[in-house]
């Protein structure tokens, strides 16, 4: 799984190198490292890393050891994107739809058919791995509260 | 000699009473067959050319409650293939439950007792020391039980998936393929015997999910009943939202799961190259294995081809009692 990690370095030579250390012992695989030298607060540098580890129990391990060694994570985000599809039987608005959406995923496509009598739409939308369940989920209680059945994918 | 009884002499009970006239020779005769009005009783079993195709106009076609049999002691092996009521269980549960009270080791097709009382009738037939078996109940002939409890049982069941309805397997394919509204779909099944008149258990989904119950219950030691079940049938599925499906490489299907703890029936999307996508009235059930991996069965869930999973139970409880005779 792919995480953006947020560490907050301390101004001193070798830190940073004790925390690359923690990643690649935990198989951490590091793709991408951004200094934010400017950010520069209250004597932490905040630095943003792109990794890909081989579990969720390996960036658990690697997050516990760079926090023990007293470098503060400052957040985490996956960066896991599933794309998913879903047909929503029965009439639904858009707007509503939207809403399950914002800050935790995306419309990729809309699709409509069935005409008036019998209407559906096939969403497409990408999702971190992480909102997956969240978003499906809240989208079966949408489809339910107005009378439409949530047609999801089976794995 | 075995002495068999079945109960519920209809499609199954017929197909099934032909082939047992055969087993005289391997120690077991069919000796009652019962409906609602009554029982005929051959003390030295039926051979396949003595076998009534209607019981209650034999002369000596005994009109009362096929408890008797029960409790006269006429069987020492009962198949209940009564018809299915899934909210009492009834007649089925009071003649399996009768049954194994009285020591008499019970095979049956009906999932309403099973679906109703698991814990009760196992444990019963465990405290009796008799046997209850059960394969034809889920997938029809599909070895479902059996290969789990024989072949699998070194490994973990993770979760079971299943198309466990044949008649709503037909209707979605028929709606797949020929972009038939569904109730169209559903009287060219009724047409073709596939479904019954009242068709809602099937379209409802509750059909399946009796099935996912007793598939917990067996497999997975829940102790669940049908309100644990989360339910969605196919009544509101359109050809236009399976052909919505279509354009990307998929279909609708109503699949089965016990997943976590999570036991539900609802529409889902599943592609057309998924093992489980299987059209037409066949069923077909996967399993999760912590060791194996995927192993998926395919099969016809109805009809016939249910004998199949009589005789495998009926010819298990046979060589049970020959392993113990031949222990002591
Ligand atoms: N057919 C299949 O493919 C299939 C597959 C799997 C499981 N099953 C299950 O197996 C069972 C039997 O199926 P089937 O297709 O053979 O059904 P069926 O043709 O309807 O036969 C049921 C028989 O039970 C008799 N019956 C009704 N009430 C009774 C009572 N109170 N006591 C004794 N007998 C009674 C009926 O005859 P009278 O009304 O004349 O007494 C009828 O002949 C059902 O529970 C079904 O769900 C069937």
């Amino acid at each position: 799984m792919r995480i953006r990690l947020t560490l907050g370095l301390p101004d001193r030579p070798g830190t940073l190198l004790k925390a690359l250390e923690k990643i690649a012992m935990n198989g951490g695989n590091i793709i991408s490292i951004v200094h934010n030298r400017e950010q520069l607060t209250g004597g932490y540098v905040p630095v943003s890393l792109s990794v890909e580890f081989p579990s969720r129990e390996h960036f658990e391990r690697a997050r516990a050891g760079i926090e023990e060694s007293g470098i503060p994570v400052l957040g985490t985000e996956s960066l896991e994107r599933r794309i998913e599809t879903v047909i929503i039987i029965g009439s639904l608005s858009v707007d509503r739809l939207e809403k399950v959406f914002e800050g935790r995923g995306e419309i990729i496509s809309l699709a409509f058919g069935g005409g008036s009598r019998s209407p559906h739409m096939r969403v497409m939308f990408s999702v971190s791995s992480e909102d997956r369940e969240t978003v499906l989920e809240a989208l079966e209680e949408l489809a339910e509260k107005n009378n439409c059945v949530l047609v999801r994918e089976e794995a | 000699m075995i002495r068999c009884g079945i109960v519920g002499h209809g499609f199954l009970g017929k197909r099934l009473a032909k082939h047992l006239t055969n087993y005289k020779m391997r120690g077991l005769a069919l000796t009652v067959l019962a409906s609602s009005r009554g029982y005929l009783h051959s003390p030295t079993g039926f051979d396949s050319d003595g076998l009534p195709a209607d019981i209650t106009a034999h002369p000596r076609f005994k009109a009362s409650s096929p408890i008797e049999v029960i409790e006269r002691g006429l069987v020492d092996l009962l198949v209940v293939l009564t018809p299915t009521n899934v909210y009492s269980g009834e007649p089925g549960l009071t003649y399996i439950r009768e049954a194994l009270k009285s020591g008499i080791d019970v095979v049956t097709a009906d999932k309403g007792p099973l679906v109703v009382a698991f814990r009760e009738l196992t444990s019963l037939a465990g405290s009796m020391g008799v046997f209850l078996c059960y394969e034809a109940t889920v997938g029809g002939g599909i070895p479902v039980f059996s290969l789990a409890r024989h072949s699998l049982r070194g490994d973990r069941i993770l979760s079971i998936r299943g198309i466990l309805n044949g008649t709503t397997n037909y209707i979605l394919s028929r709606m797949h393929f020929e972009g038939l509204p569904l109730d169209l779909a559903l009287q060219e099944a009724q047409m073709m015997g596939l479904a019954e008149r009242d068709p809602s258990l099937d379209l409802e989904g509750i059909d399946s999910a009796c099935k996912v119950v007793i598939l917990a219950n067996a497999l997975l030691g829940a102790d669940r009943r049908l309100e644990d079940v989360k339910v969605k049938g196919i009544t509101q599925v359109t050809s236009d939202a399976i052909l919505a499906a279509k354009e990307l490489g998929m279909t609708i299907k109503l699949v089965g799961s016990i997943e976590g703890g999570r036991l539900s029936v609802a529409p889902r999307l599943v592609r057309l190259n998924h093992p489980l996508c299987v059209h037409g009235s066949l069923n077909a059930i996967q399993f999760k294995m912590e060791i194996l991996g995927d192993l998926t069965l395919i099969g016809r869930g109805a009809g016939e081809s249910t004998v199949s999973a009589l005789l495998s139970d009926i010819e298990w409880i046979l060589a049970q009692k020959e392993a113990s005779r031949e222990g002591r």
